[in-house]
């Protein structure tokens, strides 16, 4: 997996950088808007991570850009703006994801594997999730688990698709919050802990092996612990 | 705003000139028309009187057949057209003249009578025309009877007395027509003003006057509009671009803190105290961050006129959302949330910001509450409005600080001491109703607090 970073920030790049190779992503760096939209229209990366305020040339401009020269590699915006417009004009412009600065790296590195995982997988409508033992039926709308119909709600059962469908993989609390409630600011309250803990109630309860497990400091995964260790 | 264009003042004005014009045209014709008649009265009076006179002339120097002669021989021959002679007895029994008989049933009083005489068309067909006459009394007791058939006068009067009140009727109308045309390009004009502004006030600060180079009074108007509205798109612009270089300019320096931090908790040589030690450092700096999104969030949606980005939002379906969001968190703090809705409470709007309004306010009232209380949510329709109401059963706010507790920075005494917060969360409550046009008031649940919601109609 090969990314872009278009920063110019030297030091906030450095943690970005390092932080993603780390986590095992070759990245390069880039600290002008025009040089780095040199180097998105190349089309040899996976993924494009840009600011949003760049000397030359502003990050959305630049995907507008992007997107008109028909470059569809995803781009995923970081800015210090942040109010609900600024957002709206980012996806607007064609950007795939926003995320306000400062946001904590387990947060941008939970999203930059979303983005990379939707870009490779071309099958974005399965009609069956799986994890383990757990079945969930896209068309019926049922849930099984160990051939066990567990009853959920609509938003329960929404919550539980989210994961199933970046199953393996870390969400955050702000993903869910955008992709089951479609809200985009951060509530005071730890609201997705409880609920949270409501569907682990519905599923894991009374099985031997959990599958819902919290990940500290960064938010939740759907996944089979013994086949990933 | 739709103007009623028989409320303009234009059409007043116009409608005010329609009368006075036609009013002055009236008195102008009616004056022509009565001096003409009098003109033509005083004339056959006066050919009355002039005949009068020479017949009696005629009557003292030849005595009463001179007269009667005269009289047959002015009716034989020479005799004007319409002339009429009657010469009678003290008995008024008829000695001359072309009358059959007396026309009156006794002595006219006044110098000047009037008649109507049956005479032969010029169809030959019955008519009756009028005749006016004057009566002199002759020394011996005859009287002496000088008229003329008056018919062809009053004709011509009666003509010109139509043509008259047709005069002013389409004095009248064309006022009228004129008046309302006129009006009407006023009032399109006004009307094309309001709509302007109210697309400006609604947000489009694109938009413009239009100035048609005519130099009236419409382009000095649309001018100083446009010139305001340009003003108002700079001072917009450039509060925007401060916030967006504060915003930018107070985030950089928090990013990289917290890249520091959690680049030294991902060290693996850190120790234990070290690491809890950076943990309680990003939650404080979490708070700090929230606050300054809150902060950035109240000023732009204070400095903005209207909601960008807005789209038809059903009150009745955000507040079930959100309730069903917050219910688990209203129940493990032992509090009952409830929605009541009526059905298509809609407003235009920005959803996400309704949304955090709605937030602010469920979490107000979580964080007050204490056990066992209750949180309600309503949405209804009030008048063309709706209305979106959160009432709980906590402390509620004293009514002296209720008009202070909207702005940033202010909570209640009691409240600082028992729960975090920044103390912003009603102030974007405010200003996120204001910038939806929706009237906020804080009121007495009894007990409680109950915060009250109206917006406009869509």
């Amino acid at each position: 997996m090969r990314l872009l970073l278009i920063e110019d920030d030297q030091e906030a790049a450095q943690f970005v950088l390092k932080g993603l190779r780390e986590s095992g992503y070759t990245i390069e760096h880039s600290a002008d808007g025009r040089e780095g939209l040199f180097q998105a229209t190349e089309g040899r990366f996976d993924l494009i991570i840009t600011d949003r305020m760049l000397p030359h040339m502003d990050g959305l401009a630049l995907v507008k850009f992007l997107r008109e020269q028909g470059v569809r590699t995803p781009v995923l915006v970081l800015s210090a703006l942040g109010t609900v417009d600024d957002r709206v004009q980012g996806l607007k412009a064609g950007s795939d994801d926003y995320l306000t600065k400062p946001f904590a790296f387990s947060e941008l590195l939970a999203r930059v594997e979303a983005l990379l995982r939707r870009s490779v997988a071309p099958d974005n409508s399965p009609t069956r999730l799986k994890v383990s033992d757990l079945e969930m039926d896209l068309l019926s709308r049922r849930v099984l688990r160990a051939g066990r119909e567990i009853e959920l709600t609509a938003r329960e059962f929404k919550l539980l698709e989210f994961l199933l469908r970046h199953a393996g993989h870390v969400v955050t609390r702000t993903m869910l919050l955008e992709g089951v409630w479609d809200l985009h600011f951060d509530p005071q309250t730890n609201l997705i802990d409880v609920h949270m803990s409501r569907l682990r109630q519905a599923v894991d309860k009374g099985f031997a092996r959990p599958l819902i497990h919290t990940v500290r400091g960064a938010g939740y995964v759907i996944r089979d612990e013994d086949q990933s260790a | 705003m739709k103007i009623n264009p028989l409320r303009t003042s234009a059409f007043r004005l116009a409608l005010g000139y329609g009368v006075i014009f036609t009013f002055g045209v009236s008195a102008l014709l009616v004056s022509i028309y009565l001096l003409t008649k009098t003109v033509l009265n005083n004339e056959i009076d006066a050919v009355i009187a002039a005949e009068l006179e020479g017949l009696t002339d005629e009557y003292n120097r030849f005595g009463l057949n001179g007269l009667a002669d005269e009289l047959t021989w002015r009716t034989d021959s020479w005799g004007r057209t319409g002339a009429v002679y009657l010469l009678v007895d003290s008995h008024l029994a008829k000695v001359g003249g072309n009358l059959l008989g007396w026309p009156f049933a006794g002595i006219p009083r006044g110098r000047w009578s009037e008649f109507y005489l049956d005479a032969r068309g010029t169809n030959d067909e019955q008519v009756r025309h009028p005749v006016r006459a004057s009566v002199s009394l002759l020394p011996d007791g005859h009287r002496l009877l000088v008229g003329m058939d008056v018919n062809q006068e009053r004709g011509f009067v009666s003509t010109f007395r139509t043509a008259t009140l047709w005069g002013i009727g389409l004095t009248a109308l064309v006022g009228v027509l004129a008046g309302s045309w006129l009006s009407r390009g006023l009032t399109r004009r006004v009307q094309s003003v309001a709509e302007t502004c109210d697309a400006i006030v609604g947000g489009d600060l694109s938009r413009r006057m239009l100035v048609t180079g005519a130099r009236d009074e419409f382009d000095a108007l649309a001018q100083a509009v446009n010139f305001m509205v340009d003003r108002l798109a700079e001072k917009t612009q450039l509060l925007r671009a401060t916030f967006d270089s504060a915003a930018h300019d107070l985030r950089a320096p928090l990013y990289r803190l917290r890249g520091r931090l959690e680049d030294t908790l991902r060290d693996p040589n850190a120790d234990q105290s070290v690491r809890e030690r950076i943990d309680a450092s990003l939650q404080e700096l979490d708070h700090v961050q929230r606050t300054l999104s809150t902060l950035l969030e109240i000023a732009q949606a204070e400095s903005a006129i209207s909601v960008a980005h807005s789209t038809p939002v059903d009150l009745g379906e955000l507040a079930s959302d959100m309730a069903e969001l917050y219910e688990p968190a209203a129940r493990q703090r032992q509090l009952q949330l409830t929605v009541r809705k009526d059905t298509r409470c809609e407003v235009r709007g920005n959803r996400q910001l309704l949304a955090q309004l709605l937030a602010n306010l469920v979490e107000n009232s979580l964080k007050y509450v204490p056990a066992g209380g209750h949180i309600d949510v309503e949405v209804e329709q009030a008048g063309a409005g709706s209305r979106l109401i959160v009432a709980d059963s906590g402390p509620g706010i004293p009514e002296s600080e209720r008009s202070h507790v909207l702005q940033p920075f202010v909570r209640l005494p009691s409240a600082a001491a028992s729960t975090a917060g920044t103390g912003l969360g009603l102030s974007l409550v405010a200003a996120i109703a204001r910038l939806h046009h929706a009237q906020l008031a804080l009121e007495d649940n009894a007990p409680g607090l109950r915060v009250v919601l109206s917006f406009g109609s869509v």
